[in-house]
């Protein structure tokens, strides 16, 4: 083990950041021009609910084949570039060493983004398997394990190299959904796509693939990042850091096991649905620990990258609560089969992203040399994401709550209903297009970042260390 | 958590634990699931679908539909599933038994469709009804029009020919996309009574009642 | 606590470096508060938390696991053995299926059979009149001449249906006594119902054989 030299601790890591320059950049552009694109989507394809006609003869924007695009491009498209490049710079940072395998990042950057181009094109053209989140043909399928496996080996490198042998929870967080995320895809692959299983046992498989989407690789990602800019920008100790351990692997057991809720009632045995029941009451356990923990963030200290993240983990701390208590069956008897899941959906998607927009005002000037060439566009995209996510998870909320009313109400056509839903669905879209304007500034401002080089900067840091004496 | 070793082997050990737990727990509860020979009918339910449904089931896939309708009932006291006529009892893992691809869906923009073959019989919607539904759009589903083609009239039109919506001299006829989908709709049964799928009857109350 | 230095958001500060962030934290007892003796209640308070909800997830499991088993799809229900619950037909709805199925091809919708061919079984003695014997007939089948309300019916033959050698029908005992109660109930007969136990008691004792004739089954009670 090398020695720390004292230079290199105050020097704020711009070697590392140096190295990671080229391919986290790259991944950062591709997960926000997804991003844009599958915003355009979703908005679309709320619009088609208001007026079924839209778009109705373009056979390759159907209703289904356009929400398995949108749906397919924010998760695949945005949430895993964007997601790799969070974890890889954190992963990198803290190893304390440069970017090693900067190459294979680029090229699996290349290839699996070219792998979504080929599968949203199989989606449309009518190879779409249905399956949710998992929607792409099984010819793409393999070809992005392979693209995720090169991307994945800076970030593993980083840990497995890393310059000391202690570790911190967002390494732990980092670690746990990159490696995981390829195990239950193949999984998923072969037991829907190659070697189908029998049955509704499909259904089985598929939302145990869709929970770990979300509680091993989504919830993941965003917890390293904001174990590690809270204390980063505060300089505060984490409360009680001790629990972390507790809190991350309260998330890894217990998380996979909530995917049955969406089958509450359905052509599966009955335990499936009442395990998932009790485990998303038992994931409750983490999000507990995760608030002891990061407490301080709610303290607002002005950092406007934390201003993102503290909307982040308020979302992911109520979807936890959310999914908790619409699991029951009391509840999932008015909520199943409506826009409220998509809403819990969009809650689960939107902490992620609000949490990474906060990494990527951070990360982006190290890896860039430069600061963010506006402060009116940071504060103009954190004001239009922030009203879109907040109206479009209480309108879609409301959509599904009035819809499985209705649906109850067997008195209730299904034309009243469309009725009813219809104010709902019109403030989601409008929810929708706020946060795209929002996203269209990042863009924009990610690459006038990256190609109009103003004066670099240094980043210096202050040297004391504050305890937090709370 | 110094030891990387432990660590990747704790992160496997949860993943398997989920998946041996779910999937291959699932699996061998419904992997060797059998249709039930009835011998009274004398005759195995569910019963086999024509060959053409299992392609329009695959049209169903591609097309999306499951993005707004569901193919399973809840049983009638869980929600209003029976209430509308969606299906006299819950559907249960052996109505699926020979579908390469169940679609159980997860969203109902539209009504659920796991018995829709035994309502349209006893409603007498016949196959042309459906496929002129299918082209004209019903209740706020778009009609699907690109699942058609207007082909050039030479002799008698085809027996399959929709009325109206033609331009002159050219029949409107359903494309064998089209056939297939109305044809999987049309084989889509849940009537026969499982012994699973039967109401649950309190104890309590049956004591009572004797 | 200091209060923050104007944030410039364009580059957000550092105020720790990598390495103590880690250093730091990976002290025991990272980010505690308190003075030295200081009574913690957190550990209490996670460990109320936990049994709490481990009660409430446990106490849900064992309430509506329905035992875990596969054939169970309303959580209420538990697990009961398939065959215990086969629904039982009503036997005048299977009779009459049966016999559409089979008997009406010689005995007619109406049960008159065909004068001189294919006795009647409408008001006849031998469908009205000893079980075993109707029974048997059905079982096995029967061979030559019969007298049925007077007339004799030289050729019929009538074959087996019971799940007897020989027996191109296997219809099991409960179809068996279906169809005998429901012709026994039809066309103005008004003859008790015949239990599927008989037919399994009879089928039992008369074994392996071949077709009744007449004078056999007159020897029957």
């Amino acid at each position: 083990m090398t020695t720390v030299s004292p230079n290199q601790a105050s020097a704020e890591a711009g070697g590392i950041d140096a190295s990671a320059r080229c391919p986290l950049g790259l991944l950062t552009a591709f997960a926000l021009l997804w991003l844009v694109a599958g915003g355009v989507l979703a908005m679309l394809n709320l619009l088609q609910l208001q007026s079924p006609g839209l778009l109705a003869d373009c056979s390759w924007f159907t209703y289904g084949r356009l929400q398995a695009l949108q749906e397919t491009i924010l998760m695949y498209g945005w949430a895993v570039n964007a997601g790799l490049a969070a974890a890889t710079w954190l992963l990198v940072r803290l190893s304390g060493e440069n970017l090693r395998g900067a190459n294979y990042l680029m090229a699996g950057t290349v290839f699996w983004n070219l792998a979504i181009v080929l599968g949203l094109t199989g989606i449309a053209t009518g190879y779409a398997t249905s399956h949710p989140l998992l929607q792409m043909p099984g010819y793409v399928q393999p070809v992005m394990l392979f693209a995720y496996a090169v991307m994945a080996v800076p970030g593993i490198l980083a840990w497995t190299g890393r310059r000391k042998a202690q570790t911190y929870a967002t390494q732990w967080y980092a670690v746990a959904a990159l490696v995981l995320l390829p195990w239950f895809f193949s999984v998923a692959q072969v037991m829907l796509t190659f070697l189908p299983v029998r049955g509704t046992l499909q259904a089985v498989v598929a939302t145990w693939y869709a929970q770990n989407f979300f509680s091993l690789w989504l919830a993941p990602i965003a917890l390293a990042a904001v174990y590690y800019l809270l204390p980063k920008i505060t300089g505060r100790v984490l409360h009680n850091y001790d629990f972390a351990i507790y809190g991350f692997w309260a998330l890894l057991v217990f998380g996979p096991w909530m995917g049955g809720r969406q089958l509450i009632g359905g052509p599966v045995p009955a335990w499936i649905a009442t395990v998932a029941i009790a485990s998303s009451v038992l994931v409750l356990f983490h999000h507990f620990i995760v608030v002891v923990n990061v407490r301080d963030i709610f303290r607002l200290t002005g950092s406007t990258a934390l201003f993102f993240v503290t909307v982040g983990i308020a979302a992911y701390l109520l979807g936890g609560l959310v999914d908790a208590v619409f699991a029951t069956r009391a509840l999932a008897m008015v909520t199943q089969f409506t826009y409220f899941q998509q809403a819990q959906q969009q809650l689960a998607l939107g902490a992620f992203s609000m949490i990474i927009f906060g990494t990527i005002y951070y990360m982006g000037p190290r890896l860039a040399g430069a600061a963010w060439p506006s402060i009116a566009l940071i504060r103009a995209h954190f004001l239009a994401v922030l009203i879109g996510f907040v109206l479009l998870v209480v309108s879609l909320g409301m959509a599904g709550w009035v819809q499985g009313r209705d649906l109850n109400n067997a008195a209730v056509t299904f034309a009243t209903m469309s009725a009813h839903t219809r104010p709902w669905l019109q403030l989601a879209a409008a929810a929708h297009g706020v946060a795209l304007i929002g996203n269209l500034l990042l863009t924009v401002h990610f690459f006038r970042l990256f190609f109009t080089r103003p004066a670099p900067v240094a980043f210096g840091q202050s040297a004391a260390l504050e305890g937090s004496a709370s | 958590m110094k030891n990387g070793f432990i660590f990747f082997f704790g992160l496997f050990f949860v993943l398997a634990l989920s998946w041996a737990g779910l999937v291959l727990g699932t699996n061998a509860q419904l992997g060797d699931l059998a249709p039930f020979y009835d011998d009274m009918e004398g005759k195995a339910f569910p019963e086999r679908a024509p060959g053409i449904a299992s392609r329009g089931q695959l049209v169903y896939q591609e097309l999306g539909c499951a993005a707004c309708h569901t193919q399973q009932v809840r049983r009638p006291d869980f929600g209003s599933d029976k209430a509308r006529g969606w299906g006299e009892r819950q559907s249960v893992a052996r109505d699926y038994v020979h579908q390469k691809f169940p679609q159980l869906g997860q969203m109902r923009i539209g009504p659920d469709l796991a018995d829709f073959g035994t309502r349209a019989a006893r409603n007498g919607v016949s196959e042309s009804a459906l496929l002129a539904d299918l082209y004209n759009g019903k209740n706020g589903m778009p009609g699907y029009r690109f699942l058609f083609e207007q082909r050039k009239l030479t002799g008698e039109s085809s027996a399959k020919a929709l009325s109206g919506g033609a331009r002159a001299g050219y029949q409107l006829v359903p494309t064998p996309k089209a056939e297939a989908l109305v044809a999987y709709l049309l084989s889509l049964k849940q009537t026969y009574e499982f012994a699973e799928a039967r109401p649950y009857e309190p104890v309590a109350e049956a004591k009572g009642a004797h | 606590m200091s209060t923050p230095s104007p944030v410039d958001p364009r580059q957000e500060k550092s105020a720790i470096a990598d390495e103590n962030l880690c250093a730091v934290h990976d002290q025991p007892n990272a980010g505690k508060s308190g003075a030295a003796g200081h009574y913690h209640l957190l550990p209490l308070a996670l460990l109320f938390v936990f049994s709490g909800l481990i009660f409430y997830a446990g106490s849900y499991l064992n309430r509506y696991s329905g035992h875990f088993s596969g054939r169970v799809f309303d959580e209420r229900q538990l697990p009961v053995s398939g065959a215990a619950v086969a629904a039982k037909m009503d036997p005048l709805v299977l009779g009459k299926k049966q016999y559409a199925l089979a008997c009406v091809t010689c005995h007619m919708p109406n049960g008159l059979g065909l004068p001189g061919v294919y006795p009647p079984l409408a008001g006849s003695e031998w469908v009205l009149g000893s079980e075993e014997r109707l029974v048997n007939i059905v079982l096995h089948g029967l061979k030559g001449p019969i007298t049925v309300k007077g007339n004799v019916y030289g050729t019929a033959a009538m074959p087996a249906f019971g799940q007897v050698p020989g027996s191109g029908y296997n219809w099991n005992d409960e179809k068996i006594a279906a169809v005998l109660t429901y012709i026994r109930h039809e066309w103005g007969n008004a003859g008790a119902p015949i239990a599927t136990e008989k037919v399994t008691e009879l089928r039992t004792k008369a074994g392996s054989r071949k077709e009744w004739s007449e004078a056999e089954l007159l020897a029957l009670p």
